[in-house]
C-alpha cells in the first residue's frame, strides 16, 4: 500500500520534470504542402520534382524565457520518400520539463565528434545502413535532397548532398526580445510542429548565383569542390531560413 | 575442395616485398633486393573466413546488386584487366550513366591505406558503400539492397551463415571487403627477379628498373615500395587547369586542386587507359608526359620536371612497367566468378 503511494508520488514528480514532446515536420514548397510527383518551378523558371529528402537533426535545445536552454540528447534521421507522408511526420521524440519556452534551436547535421568515427562500427541512425554515409568524403551527408529536373524534353536527376563540418546548418527558432515565439509544454506533453520549405534551396543568392540544372556539374552538388562551392554556399544560406514554426 | 582453393590464396599471406625507400628528395636509390615479409592487414572487426570470402566473391560478380540489375562491381573492375575497366577511360553505371573517372586496378588493394583517387576513404568496408549507392554506378538505397538480397534464398542463407543476420548494405560491404583482400598479386617477372631469378627481367626492363629507382627517373619517390605507391595525393602537372579538381573537391583548398592519390603500378600494362580520367592511352604517352615535366601548374609536385630521357630510355621505362604484370593473377580461379 505504502510502496504504491511512493510509486505514484515518484510518477507525479517524474511527470512534472519531464513531459513527452514530439517534434514533427511538414514539408512545404513555398506555403503549400509538398506533393510527391507534382512538378514545381524554381524562381529561375526551371521545372523540377522532389524525389527524396533525408536529414539529420542534432544539438536540439528548448530555450527558456531567461535564455537558458534545456538540451536534448540524441540524434535523429528524418526521412521522406516518394509516396510516404509529408505532413506532421514525427522525426524525434524526447522529454522536456513542462513550462513556457521562447522557442527552440537545433542543427541539421551530425556533431563533429560523431561525424568522423569509423562508420563501419556505428549503428543507426548513423552507420552505412543509414544511406547517409559519404564513401569518398569521410563523414555523413547532413541534408540529402534529390529530385528530377525537366529541361526541355529531357529528365535529369539532380542531388544536393550537403555535408562536411563546415556545412552544418544551425536552425534558430527562438526570440527572447520580441517574444514572437511562445511554446508551451504542458505536463501531459505536446508536439512541436515545424514547416520546412524545401523550395528555398532553389532561390538565387545575393550574388545572383543559383542552382542551375542546365549545367551538368551542378546536378551533383556535394562536398566543397571550388567549382560548385559558390552555389553550395547559396543553398546553405537559404537553408538557414528554410525551417519555421508551424502556427 | 573449396577450402583447399581458398587456402591456396590466403595462406601465403607472408609475402615478399621491398623495404619502403625514404621519401627524401636526394635519398640514395634503395636496394630492390632488401626483402621484408608482408602480411595482409585484416581489420579485427571483419575477420576473413572461407565462407565470407566466397560470399564476397559471389557478390562482386553479381549484377543484381545494382538498381537496373545490369551492373556488378566486376563490370568496371574486370579480372582480365587486373580488375580495372579495360579500355574505358571512364566507366558506365546503371541506366548507362557515365562517371568521370577511370576505374583503378584492385591489385593488392588490401594494402591501400587510402582509397579512391583523392584517397579519402579509410577502409574497404566503407569504400564499397560508394559504388553500391552512387547514382552513376550501382544506384542502390540501403533498404532496396537489403530487400533484394533477402528475397534471394541462397543469399538469405549465406548472410545468416556468415554474419548471423539478414543481408544489409553493411554486411554486403564487409563481405566484399573480405573478397577484395584476397586480390593478391606477387608473381610478376619483377617479383621473380627480386626473389633471385637473374633471368626474369629483359635487358631493357633491367635498364628501366635502374632509371625508375634513380634520381634521374625519380619515379620511386611517389611510386614507393612493394606496392609502387605512397598512397599520398600528388599533383603531376597533368593539366594547367584540371577539369576534375581532385582532393580540393573535399578540402575546398586551392592548393589541393589537381591532387590525386599515387596509383599502384602493379599490373599497369593491363590497366590502360591511364591517369584519374583515363586521358593517357598508353604507357608510352604517360612516360612522355613525365619526360616533358608535365604542364605548368602551381600545385605540381617539385619532383615533376623535365627529365631529359632519350627515346630509348623511355622505351626502357615502359619495358620495366611491363615487367610488373602478373599473368597468374588474372587467371587465378579463386578470384574469378564461381562455377
Ligand atoms: C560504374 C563503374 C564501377 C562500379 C560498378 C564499381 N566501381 Fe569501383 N571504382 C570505379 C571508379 C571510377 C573508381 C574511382 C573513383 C574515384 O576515385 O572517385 C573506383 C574505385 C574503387 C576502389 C578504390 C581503389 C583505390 O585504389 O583507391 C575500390 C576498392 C573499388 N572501386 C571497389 C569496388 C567494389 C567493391 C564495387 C562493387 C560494390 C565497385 N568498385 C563497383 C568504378 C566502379
Ligand atoms: C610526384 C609523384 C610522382 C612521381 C615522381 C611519379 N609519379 Fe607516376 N603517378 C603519380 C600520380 C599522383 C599519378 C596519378 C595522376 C593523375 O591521375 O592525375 C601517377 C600515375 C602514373 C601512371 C598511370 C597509372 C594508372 O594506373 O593510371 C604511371 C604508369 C606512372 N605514374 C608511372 C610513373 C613513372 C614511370 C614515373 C617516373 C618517370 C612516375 N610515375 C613518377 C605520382 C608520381
Amino acid at each position: 500500500m505504502r510502496s504504491w503511494a511512493v510509486a505514484l508520488w515518484i510518477g507525479l514528480w517524474a511527470g512534472a520534470l519531464a513531459a513527452p514532446v514530439e517534434l514533427k515536420v511538414n514539408l512545404r514548397v513555398g506555403e503549400a504542402p509538398l506533393e510527391w510527383g507534382r512538378v514545381y518551378q524554381t524562381p529561375m523558371g526551371q521545372r523540377y520534382r522532389i524525389d527524396l529528402l533525408k536529414f539529420y537533426i542534432s544539438e536540439l535545445a528548448l530555450v527558456r524565457p531567461d535564455g537558458k536552454e534545456v538540451r536534448v540528447e540524441g540524434l535523429a534521421l528524418a526521412e521522406f520518400r516518394r509516396g510516404g507522408p509529408t505532413q506532421g511526420v514525427s522525426v524525434m521524440r524526447f522529454e522536456a520539463p513542462p513550462g513556457e519556452y521562447r522557442g527552440l534551436r537545433f542543427d541539421v547535421g551530425v556533431p563533429r565528434e560523431l561525424n568522423h568515427l569509423d562508420a563501419a562500427t556505428q549503428e543507426l541512425p548513423l552507420g552505412v545502413n543509414s544511406g547517409m554515409y559519404w564513401a569518398w568524403n569521410p563523414g555523413y551527408i547532413f541534408y540529402r535532397l534529390e529530385g528530377t529536373a525537366f529541361l526541355g524534353g529531357k529528365e535529369e536527376k539532380w542531388v544536393v548532398h550537403m555535408g562536411t563540418d563546415a556545412f552544418r546548418i544551425p536552425v534558430r527558432l527562438h526570440d527572447l526580445q520580441m517574444r514572437r515565439v511562445r511554446l508551451e509544454v504542458p505536463p501531459r506533453g505536446t508536439s512541436l510542429v515545424l514547416n520546412l520549405d524545401v523550395g528555398r534551396a532553389f532561390l538565387p543568392g545575393p550574388n545572383g548565383a543559383f542552382l542551375d540544372w542546365q549545367q551538368p556539374r551542378l546536378r551533383q552538388l556535394h562536398g566543397m569542390s571550388p567549382e560548385t562551392a559558390m552555389v553550395m554556399a547559396v543553398v546553405y544560406y537559404h537553408m538557414l531560413s528554410a525551417f519555421s514554426l508551424a502556427r | 575442395m573449396r577450402v583447399g582453393r581458398w587456402l591456396l590464396v590466403l595462406v601465403p599471406l607472408v609475402l615478399l616485398g621491398l623495404e619502403r625507400p625514404p621519401v627524401l628528395p636526394h635519398a640514395p636509390a634503395p636496394d630492390p633486393r632488401a626483402l621484408v615479409p608482408r602480411v595482409v592487414p585484416i581489420p579485427p572487426d571483419n575477420p576473413q573466413t572461407p565462407a565470407k570470402v566466397e560470399l564476397g566473391r559471389r557478390l562482386f560478380y553479381d549484377p543484381r546488386l545494382s538498381l537496373d540489375g545490369k551492373v556488378a562491381c566486376a563490370s568496371c573492375h574486370r579480372p582480365e584487366f587486373a580488375f580495372s575497366d579495360g579500355g574505358n577511360p571512364v566507366s558506365v553505371g546503371v541506366f548507362g550513366r557515365e562517371g568521370t573517372r577511370n576505374a583503378p586496378t584492385l591489385t593488392n588493394v588490401a594494402f591501400r591505406r587510402r582509397l579512391f583517387w583523392e584517397g579519402r576513404s579509410p577502409r574497404l568496408e566503407l569504400q564499397a558503400v560508394g559504388p553500391l549507392t552512387a547514382h552513376h554506378e550501382m544506384g542502390m538505397e540501403p533498404e532496396a539492397l537489403a530487400r533484394r538480397l533477402s528475397s534471394i534464398p541462397e543469399y538469405a542463407r549465406a548472410f545468416q551463415e556468415v554474419f548471423g543476420e539478414p543481408p544489409s548494405l553493411k554486411n554486403v560491404a564487409f563481405a566484399l571487403a573480405a573478397f577484395e583482400r584476397t586480390l593478391l598479386s606477387y608473381n610478376s617477372p619483377f617479383d621473380r627477379f627480386v626473389a633471385g631469378d637473374d633471368r626474369a627481367l629483359s635487358p631493357a626492363a633491367l635498364r628501366g628498373m635502374e632509371l625508375f629507382f634513380s634520381e634521374r627517373g625519380d619515379c620511386f619517390h611517389c611510386h614507393v615500395g612493394p606496392e609502387f605507391t605512397d598512397d599520398e595525393p600528388r599533383n603531376t602537372g597533368l593539366y594547367t587547369v584540371y577539369p576534375d579538381v581532385g582532393l580540393a573537391r573535399i578540402t575546398g583548398r586551392d592548393e589541393d586542386v589537381g591532387k590525386f592519390k599515387t596509383p599502384t603500378l602493379r599490373n599497369v600494362a593491363l590497366t590502360a587507359p591511364y591517369m584519374h580520367d583515363g586521358s593517357k592511352k598508353t604507357l608510352r604517352e604517360v612516360m612522355e608526359h613525365y619526360n616533358r615535366g608535365g604542364e605548368p601548374n602551381l600545385n605540381a609536385d617539385p619532383l615533376i620536371r623535365p627529365l631529359g630521357l632519350s627515346e630509348s630510355e623511355v622505351d626502357d621505362l615502359v619495358a620495366f612497367l611491363e615487367s610488373l604484370t602478373d599473368a597468374q593473377f588474372i587467371s587465378n580461379p579463386a578470384l574469378l566468378p564461381s562455377r
